[in-house]
């Protein structure tokens, strides 16, 4: 670059606004991350919702389905009770069945056992399964 | 005070951690000291998959793995060693799926009469994770010709392949701080529906199912190349930012010689 | 434009500000040959800010309790927008300074810029270097994860070396025998307020050291005379130097632009760099990883402790190097700041650096 050609004063001049430049343009890129991270997002009470007829679900039977996206599973323990679980056993993600003779959940993969409600009765898994909230409207249960 | 109170906050030293793992159990004390057969599994155990994720003896074998007197003793549960025929129980209190497809299937149907059982192919204390290595000629020529043998590994080879590289991009991504729990634990679940399909050694009952589990394979996949092209986005917005960066920085030492030059006139 | 003028106008009346800003940017005159090595300071100033601000953002999301930490950061990882981003600027950033404190230092040895009258500022510089090493311990036990978990249990368990009151120490370092919720709850405060506002005043005072006693000249050329106070307080002046604003402040700019694009790199295309594979992993208190290793800028004391069969010594001879490192002013009191001119001290600072630097990578490989 000739800057000997160019007098500093312009050079001077025609950097600070380059740099100006730049700097507004970092400086627009840096507060675009910040304000998404700020916003509020969708709420727990907002996401979806699963609607099953009522009729899917016999007394002492479980229905299989999706919710948000994961396996789930809801079963009429009594008469007129629901109870919604998820279906991935927290063990290594394998699908839990329902043995009704047994009154029970079992893994397939190792052998790990939950109660209706979820809790962990034996082998190998660390947590309880997680439960959804459940209501029952009608002819519909409502999930989530 | 504070000078040397910061140099103790500063000799955060580690020292070597030692031995803080759990206590070997009485098992592993008395038996890995014995010679020739009785102290045999100890190191065939040590080297396996059930040793990696903390199985331990009497997991399977039942018995006190705290207490010398009764470590081996029936009031405590302890079963010993099984009988060819009760072996599929023995592995099925754990591995559920794998021992009711099993018992279903052509092997299954021949235990006892000279069928194999989980020892025959898996070995009983070297237990390696399974892949379709087990099935090879020197081992299912045994029995039969491997002309069968031959047909259901082909049919299980790809799939197993999917899983298999499916199982390093997910490795992959976790290494980058990704979320992939939930991802490993349903590819783990098509990994074991897929293995003990295998169990049924039924080959059309294995390629009617294996389009249903090349989908649900391909499923995560798409799910974890979303992940990949996400992360490729954020490279090039970063390397957009660096390049950014650099230019002001020299943008800024330019200027710095302009003012210096102004100032010699 | 006539309303800068105005609102200049109206401070200025109650403030005096534009004689403040005189004196401070453009009549604040700094040594011609003043070096790249001086703009050391405005950087760390911008890295901590950065640090500060994204600490704050991950306070928002970040939950201090055993039981939730690994997964809010997790959450703030994969979940929330952007949080990846806040995260790995918080995690590299750390890092980032402390290469950018050990190269300030170098300088600073190596000019003999705290030769007098400028031993305060190199006092409060030093407990800057402890706290800033501190505050990256207590941060990397907070997100919960195996390498915090271990990396803090043998760390504390260092201290026990100290003859007498040793375990005491310890149990006071963690709240109790082991580390567990009250750890993570003494060590959360002290990252998040006790020792940022320490910090803070810490770096005040370093600032108006620099400032009250003016820039130090760098000691090169044959010609160069060592400059100090006789007798009574004087500030130093640098006639017909360059003015610190704009002159020297667009070097500072361009520094720091470069040490942001080296941070921003690392976080773009090497996040893993500053983050082991244990640090992925929800914290075991049952099982240890096998080779649990400190950070980088520990694993100097660590493989010390390692060479040295007795803890104490092994200690001691830590306390020893850093109390001589304080207090290196007063032990090296000549005159002479030219490095050609001081070759014993060029000799010891070189192996110096090369005993560090080779220690800490044999404890990176054993």
């Amino acid at each position: 670059m000739e800057n000997d050609r160019i007098p500093p004063e312009r050079r001077r001049f025609f950097l600070t606004i380059m740099l100006s430049g730049i700097g507004a343009v970092l400086a627009a890129a840096a507060a675009w991350p910040v304000w998404q991270y700020l916003a509020p997002r969708k709420g727990v009470g907002e996401e979806e919702k699963v609607t099953i007829p009522r009729d899917q679900v016999p007394l002492g039977r479980t229905y299989f389905f999706t919710f948000r996206g994961h396996p789930a599973v809801v079963l009429q323990e009594k008469a007129g009770v629901f109870i919604a679980l998820t279906a991935v056993c927290t063990h290594l993600g394998c699908i839990i069945k329902w043995l009704p003779e047994k009154g029970e959940y079992e893994c397939p993969c190792h052998a790990g056992r939950f109660s209706s409600s979820g809790t962990v009765l034996g082998g190998p898994p660390p947590k309880s399964l997680e439960s959804y909230p459940v209501s029952v409207q009608d002819d519909s249960i409502v999930i989530g | 005070m504070v000078l040397a109170k910061s140099c103790l906050l500063l000799l955060l030293t580690l020292v070597l951690p030692g031995v803080l793992f759990a206590q070997e159990t009485v098992c592993i004390q008395c038996h890995g000291g014995q010679p020739g057969r009785l102290g045999e599994p100890v190191t065939l155990w040590q080297q396996s998959i059930h040793a990696a994720n903390g199985i331990s003896c009497h997991s399977c074998h039942g018995g006190d793995p705290t207490d010398f007197a009764n470590a081996m003793s029936p009031a405590r549960g302890f079963i010993g060693v099984p009988k060819e025929e009760a072996i599929p129980d023995f592995c099925g209190r754990c591995h559920v799926g794998v021992k009711e497809d099993y018992l279903q299937s052509a092997h299954g149907k021949a235990l006892g009469l000279g069928g194999p059982q989980c020892v025959t192919c898996h070995g009983n204390h070297a237990v390696r994770m399974a892949t379709p290595d087990l099935i090879n000629p020197q081992d299912c020529t045994r029995c039969h010709d491997y002309g069968r043998a031959d047909e259901i590994k082909s049919a299980v080879v790809e799939t197993d392949r999917m899983i298999a590289d499916l199982e390093h991009s997910l490795e992959a991504l976790h290494r980058v701080g990704i979320a992939t729990k939930e991802m490993r634990g349903e590819l783990f679940s098509l990994r074991n529906d897929f293995h003990r399909l295998f169990h049924s050694v039924d080959v059309d009952k294995v390629r009617s199912q294996t389009a249903d589990f090349q989908q649900k394979l391909g499923n995560i996949r798409n799910h974890g190349a979303a992940i990949e092209d996400e992360l490729a986005r954020r490279k090039l917005w970063g390397g957009g930012a660096v390049a950014l960066l650099v230019l002001g920085g020299i943008l800024a030492l330019l200027l710095h010689k302009a003012y210096l030059d102004e100032e010699q006139r | 434009m006539a309303w800068r003028k105005k609102i200049m106008d109206w401070l200025d009346l109650r403030l005096g500000i534009r004689d403040l800003l005189e004196q401070n940017l453009t009549k604040y005159l700094l040594p011609r040959n003043i070096n790249v090595w001086y703009t050391l300071g405005a950087v760390l100033i911008t890295l901590f800010v950065l640090q500060f601000v994204t600490g704050i953002l991950l306070l928002i999301y970040y939950v201090p309790n055993p039981a939730e930490a690994f997964q809010s950061v997790s959450r703030i990882m994969n979940e929330v927008p952007f949080g990846w981003l806040i995260r790995y600027l918080h995690v590299v950033g750390s890092n980032i300074i402390v290469i950018a404190l050990l190269l300030h230092m170098l300088s600073v040895l190596f000019m003999k810029s705290y030769y007098r009258p400028r031993e305060l500022t190199w006092l409060s510089g030093f407990l800057l270097f402890n706290l800033s090493l501190g505050l990256c311990l207590t941060g990397y036990l907070l997100p919960w994860s195996q390498l915090s978990f271990w990396a803090t249990t043998v760390a504390t368990d260092a201290a026990g070396a100290i003859p007498l009151i040793g375990d005491e120490v310890v149990r006071f370092l963690r709240g109790g025998a082991m580390v567990g919720d009250v750890t993570l709850g003494r060590f959360f405060a002290l990252h998040v307020m006790g020792m940022p506002l320490l910090l803070g005043l810490l770096v005040g005072l370093h600032l108006f050291c620099v400032r009250r006693a003016g820039v130090s000249r760098p000691p090169f050329g044959a010609d160069y005379e060592t400059w100090e106070p006789q007798g009574s307080f004087r500030h130093q002046e640098h006639p017909g130097g360059i003015p610190f604003f704009p002159h020297y402040t667009t070097k500072d700019t361009a520094v720091i632009f470069f040490f942001l694009a080296a941070l921003l790199g690392v976080v773009f295309f090497a996040p893993w760099l500053f983050l082991p594979p244990d640090a992925l992993e929800p914290a075991d208190p049952f099982v240890t990883p096998a080779h649990i290793k400190p950070e980088w800028y520990f694993l100097w004391a660590y493989q010390t402790l390692k060479i040295f069969p007795n803890k104490i010594l092994g200690l001691g001879v830590q306390v020893g190097l850093m109390t001589f490192l304080a207090l290196l002013p007063f032990i090296d009191r000549g005159p002479e700041r030219r490095p050609a001119r001081r070759p014993l001290f060029v000799a010891c600072y070189v192996l110096g650096v090369l005993l560090i630097a080779g220690i800490s990578v044999w404890g990176h490989y054993s």
